[in-house]
């Protein structure tokens, strides 16, 4: 992306953000946001998160593609097992580059 | 939390000293992002504006996942505006709290509404002010705001700092070492965090699925595609699990 719509897109989402923000102490008087609402920001970054990861693990260039020898999802495989296991962000990050770097230089 | 004084000043403190320790579990994200911005190919200096202008690590981290993967700037922006959304709660959260305050100090307060900074100023207002939903108005003197602000400049303090200190690091990592992968290995730890509970492991699930099933489509819409559908399952699978508690309810009966 070019630097100029990169920083569009960067001030649109500054703005959005924003104003999210700020509408219930600034723009609207209602404070009573409806349920669904709330049942919906619970499953937003799970399902942001599991769709940006499955892309970044088995899709290239528009096409999915799921081998054995790639190293990524293998890494991320164990970078999951560790995460699950101590529930610390910076052990499953070293611990999936660990993996990495060992799949590469194996595979 | 013990008040520091009752003067503008402790209050700002008191604020920033009670945020502190979170800035613990801050640091490292601000950091990745700095070193990710860059691996993405962001320059430096518009990936520590962007700590300013978004403010929102969770946001940041996936525009830049979003570049690697060459996306497109329309389903960047609206991954990025969807996943802060929850923002609207937190404002919700504290308007009563916040609304008897001039103009200036809620466009202020508005800015530094984030995650953490919200966690920590909401204790403290429901412990001050537990009856504040009864439309009273805040109690003269009210210095609520000047703690909020202590939170809230903590975090954007720091927050900037460990960008550029991500930034300067990130600079002197050889792109030969994939660091880019560190930015899902930190998605994958988050939602093991977040997958708690049934409906949301139905959102990750359909959403994992659909970004395979989608992935042809042009500019990466498919993401946008595969997020809404993973949405619909979670929100779906919420009201199952709500109906079968009812039903277990009346069983019990």
């Amino acid at each position: 992306m070019s630097t100029p719509a990169l920083i569009g897109l960067l001030l649109a989402v500054g703005i959005v953000t924003y104003l999210y923000r700020y509408s219930m102490i600034g723009l609207f008087a209602s404070r009573n946001l409806p349920g669904w609402l709330h049942a919906l920001c619970r499953h937003i970054a799970p399902a942001s998160f599991a769709a940006l990861t499955a892309s970044a693990l088995f899709v290239h260039g528009g096409e999915v593609s799921i081998a054995l020898d790639a190293p990524k999802p293998w890494a991320a495989l164990i970078a999951a097992l560790v995460a699950w296991r101590t529930r610390s962000v910076l052990a499953t990050i070293g611990a999936g580059m660990a993996a990495l770097y060992l799949f590469k230089f194996l595979l | 939390m013990a008040h520091l004084g009752r003067t503008k000043w402790g209050e700002f403190l008191a604020g920033c000293r009670d945020e502190a320790p979170l800035q613990l579990g801050v640091l490292p994200f601000g950091m990745l992002y700095g070193i990710g911005a860059l691996a993405a190919g962001m320059p430096a200096w518009l990936a520590q504006l962007a700590s300013a202008i978004v403010f929102a690590g969770a946001a940041q981290l996936v525009i830049v996942q979003m570049l690697t993967a060459a996306a497109g700037a329309l389903p960047i922006g609206l991954t990025a505006s969807l996943l802060n959304l929850r923002h609207v709660l937190y404002s919700a959260s504290v308007a009563d709290y916040v609304r008897h305050l001039p103009r200036r100090w809620r466009l202020l307060l508005a800015y530094l509404l984030t995650d953490e900074a919200y966690a920590v100023a909401i204790l403290r207002y429901q412990s001050t002010r537990p009856d504040v939903s009864d439309g009273r108005p805040a109690p003269a003197g009210d210095l609520g705001h000047w703690y909020f602000l202590g939170c809230g400049f903590t975090l954007w303090a720091c927050w900037q700092l460990s960008t550029a200190a991500g930034l300067l690091f990130g600079a002197t990592i050889p792109p030969e070492w994939d660091i880019d992968f560190a930015v899902p290995l930190t998605f994958i730890a988050l939602l093991t965090l977040l997958l708690r509970e049934r409906a949301g492991q139905a959102a990750a699930l359909v959403a994992a699925l659909g970004a395979l099933a989608f992935a042809a489509l042009p500019y990466k819409l498919g993401l946008v595609a595969a997020i809404l559908l993973g949405l619909v399952a979670g929100v779906w699978a919420s009201r199952r699990g709500e109906r079968a508690v009812q039903d277990g309810k009346e069983v019990d009966r």
